[in-house]
């Protein structure tokens, strides 16, 4: 039994990594923009498809492309629709992004159709590397170290860079930041760029492994949402440690309960914002408060 | 007419006055002109557009199905020349987003654009919906690709027709197959009531077969990570993985099988399946031994089947999947049951429905008069060990069962199937 427990643990670490990618960009738009983005599900599907695209036309080096495309386009829309959005109800910008990511998925309908789209894992990477009981696939292995270095990469930009500390102010006192004649605007652009180019790379190492469909992004959004929820909004620290805790949650019930898998996540959120209310690391949001 | 989520589309025959003298067509102008007020009421019916109501998804995960469906009927009425009857066809396709939308679709279809019959119900619960509805209005209603047993179960009713064979009808299908690979099972079905309706007929023919079921997953639905799951099913050991899983999640659950190293391990066997789904997830991807009710590659096809296939070839650049032929052979079966009623009467309609027949390789394919369930044989195929086109993935293994009274004997009895069909 130990080892059925170790190996599904290990399992769901590697699980959670993917949700962690999806759920920090989340978080991170949440954060500092104080946009809740019902629309990152959509970019997590864009990166898919995009990274298909560059994957059919040039190979598999040109995958990582995607997601900065897909980052300028968030940009784009983030000067044309989301900046509208700064400063107003919390209801506006869910119900506005909301509608955004329905019209991303009805476009990706219209340009792919609704069929999806086979992409398989690359050949590099096939097959299993197994350690005793616990057994990973190269793949899986391959999204970790993406995962890892993605992850600790931002944190270090946040957490050690100038622009990194410009970010974190600007979402506690934008107008402070603006007086110390600093582009804010700008600012809010990059970040809204920064939050979709993360949706779109976890979209792009999952599309090997998911199905490629236009409506991929709803599987993603809704444990983006549990996580973000579970280790407070905009906790950057939150959303990775949630995420691994819904990865591990998720892998164990499968082992005992599997016809549960899914609602997992769901009482564990249940039980965390029952004795935390802001979730595991959140902090208190004025801005929705 | 079109409206947001509303699709009609006409399609009326043209005349054109060529090989005529200018002297004749100016007579018969003449002649057509004087007698207008004493025809015009005869020539109005008979240009009158026949009607016909479809409900099936067009958004969302669903809508690939409909895509399928759509096709294969679009295929059906230019067979027919968009006539019926003499008389044009002019359809109207509505959506079904959830079974109350798609009934509330179907109501508005009959009280609103008057159609003569409808076609649809692309998920069991929204073809169960519409089967009442065809029950209460007394509609004929095809159900085109609904599998949940009430549908011809419990829940038959006089005015409904159903396309597709049940779940129990494939697992039986299957089971001798799946027998012969190895008698240690393991089952993994969605958890929800299409699943366990698989999965209680796969202990019934695990008994029959003498198999051992080792393991049970029963999966929520929408689930995008089986690596668990399969961990689960490596430590299990089976000769034979049986499987109800559909759609995306059977896209996911064989990529991912493939990525844990699992093609060699162990044997899928699955029912309910759609081409769209391996396709999906590409040829690396592709294993196992399935059940289906048609395969285009059947070298079994007639040559009507062949020409729907070559026709959709010619229209979409790819094969037809099962779903496509199941829109084009309920279409079919409407269009020669209303050319045989000679009536849009519903009474008719439904009479010649229930008198239709085709003839397969010398089995009879019909409704059947106490349920209105189609009797017809399923298609046992396998995954090619290489696969090297891009939609061509299988070998049939078979047509199964091969005699006519087997055929009707798998699909159950009266007692079993437990339907009272009523009165029309």
């Amino acid at each position: 039994m130990i080892d059925v427990l170790l190996t599904q643990t290990i399992n769901g670490l590697m699980l959670g990594m993917i949700y962690v990618l999806v759920a920090v960009g989340l978080s991170i738009t949440f954060g500092m923009l104080g946009i809740i983005n019902f629309a990152h599900g959509a970019f997590f599907a864009l990166g898919a498809y995009i990274g298909l695209l560059f994957f059919r036309t040039f190979g598999w080096w040109a995958i990582w492309l995607a997601p900065l495309v897909v980052g300028g386009i968030g940009m784009a829309l983030e000067k044309v629709l989301i900046s509208k959005l700064y400063g107003r109800e919390p209801l506006i910008s869910l119900v506005v992004t909301f509608a955004l990511g329905l019209l991303i998925e009805a476009i990706l309908r219209w340009v792919f159709g609704p069929a999806g789209q086979p992409f398989a894992t690359p050949k590099f990477l096939a097959g299993v590397i197994e350690y005793g009981p616990i057994l990973i696939t190269k793949y899986r292995f391959a999204v970790l170290l993406c995962s890892v270095v993605i992850v600790v990469g931002l944190w270090l930009f946040l957490t050690y860079t100038s622009y990194g500390h410009v970010l974190q102010a600007g979402s506690k006192d934008p107008e402070m930041v603006e007086m110390l004649g600093i582009d804010f605007p700008l600012v809010q652009t990059l970040v809204f760029g920064l939050g979709c180019t993360l949706a779109a790379a976890a979209g792009v190492l999952a599309a090997p492994i998911w199905a490629v469909i236009p409506s991929m992004g709803a599987s993603a959004i809704m444990p983006a949402f549990v996580i973000v929820a579970i280790g407070g909004l905009g906790s950057f620290s939150g959303a990775v440690v949630s995420g691994l805790l819904v990865g591990v949650v998720t892998t164990l019930t499968v082992q005992f309960k599997p016809e549960a898998a899914t609602a997992a996540m769901y009482v564990l959120m249940f039980l965390v914002l029952l004795f935390f209310p802001r979730g595991i690391l959140g902090k208190s949001w004025e801005r929705v408060e | 007419m079109t409206k947001r989520f509303e699709t009609t589309h006409a399609s009326r025959s043209k005349t054109a006055p060529a090989g005529l003298t200018r002297r004749q067509f100016n007579a018969g102008l003449l002649g057509a002109a004087a007698s207008a007020p004493l025809l015009g009421g005869v020539a109005q019916a008979q240009s009158d557009p026949v009607k016909i109501g479809i409900v099936l998804d067009k958004q969302g995960n669903n809508a690939v199905i409909s895509q399928g469906l759509m096709r294969g009927t679009t295929i059906a009425f230019e067979q027919a020349k968009n006539t019926l009857l003499g008389r044009p066809i002019e359809y109207t396709w509505l959506d079904e987003p959830n079974p109350q939308v798609g009934q509330q679709n179907m109501q508005k279809l009959i009280s609103e654009n008057k159609v003569s019959l409808i076609m649809g119900g692309a998920i069991s619960s929204t073809a169960m919906a519409m089967a009442a509805t065809a029950k209460r209005t007394k509609v004929p209603t095809i159900l085109n690709n609904a599998a949940a047993a009430e549908v011809t179960g419990k829940d038959c009713t006089r005015y409904s027709f159903r396309v597709p064979p049940t779940v129990e009808v494939q697992v039986r299908a299957i089971a001798p197959y799946m027998a012969e690979i190895g008698k240690k099972w393991y089952s993994i079905t969605p958890a929800y009531a299409f699943g366990q309706d698989a999965l209680r007929c796969a202990k019934i023919v695990a008994k029959e077969q003498g198999a051992t079921i080792v393991g049970i997953d029963e999966v929520p639905g929408d689930t995008t990570d089986f690596s668990s799951y399969i961990l689960k099913i490596r430590a299990a050991r089976p000769d034979v993985l049986f499987s109800s899983l559909v759609g995306n999640d059977l896209v996911n659950f064989l990529k991912q099988w493939n990525e844990l190293g699992m093609r060699d391990r162990a044997v899928i066997a699955g029912v309910a399946v759609s081409d769209t789904s391996f396709w999906d997830a590409g040829a690396a991807n592709t294993v196992g031994i399935y059940a289906k009710p048609w395969h285009y590659t059947d070298p079994k096809n007639n040559a009507e089947e062949k020409r729907f296939i070559e026709a959709y070839r010619a229209k979409n650049n790819a094969p037809p999947s099962e779903k496509a032929w199941m829109g084009w052979f309920a279409a079919k079966s409407v269009l020669e049951s209303v050319e045989a009623a000679k009536s849009l009467e519903n009474v008719a309609i439904v009479t010649a429905l229930e008198k239709w027949s085709y003839d397969d390789n010398g089995i009879k394919v019909h409704y059947r008069s106490w349920d209105h369930q189609m009797i017809r044989p399923i298609v046992i195929l396998r995954a090619k060990k290489s696969i090297t086109d891009s939609h061509d993935f299988f070998d049939i293994i078979s047509r199964y069962p091969e005699q006519q009274d087997q055929v009707e004997k798998l699909y159950g009895t009266q007692a079993e199937i437990g339907c009272n069909i009523g009165e029309l």
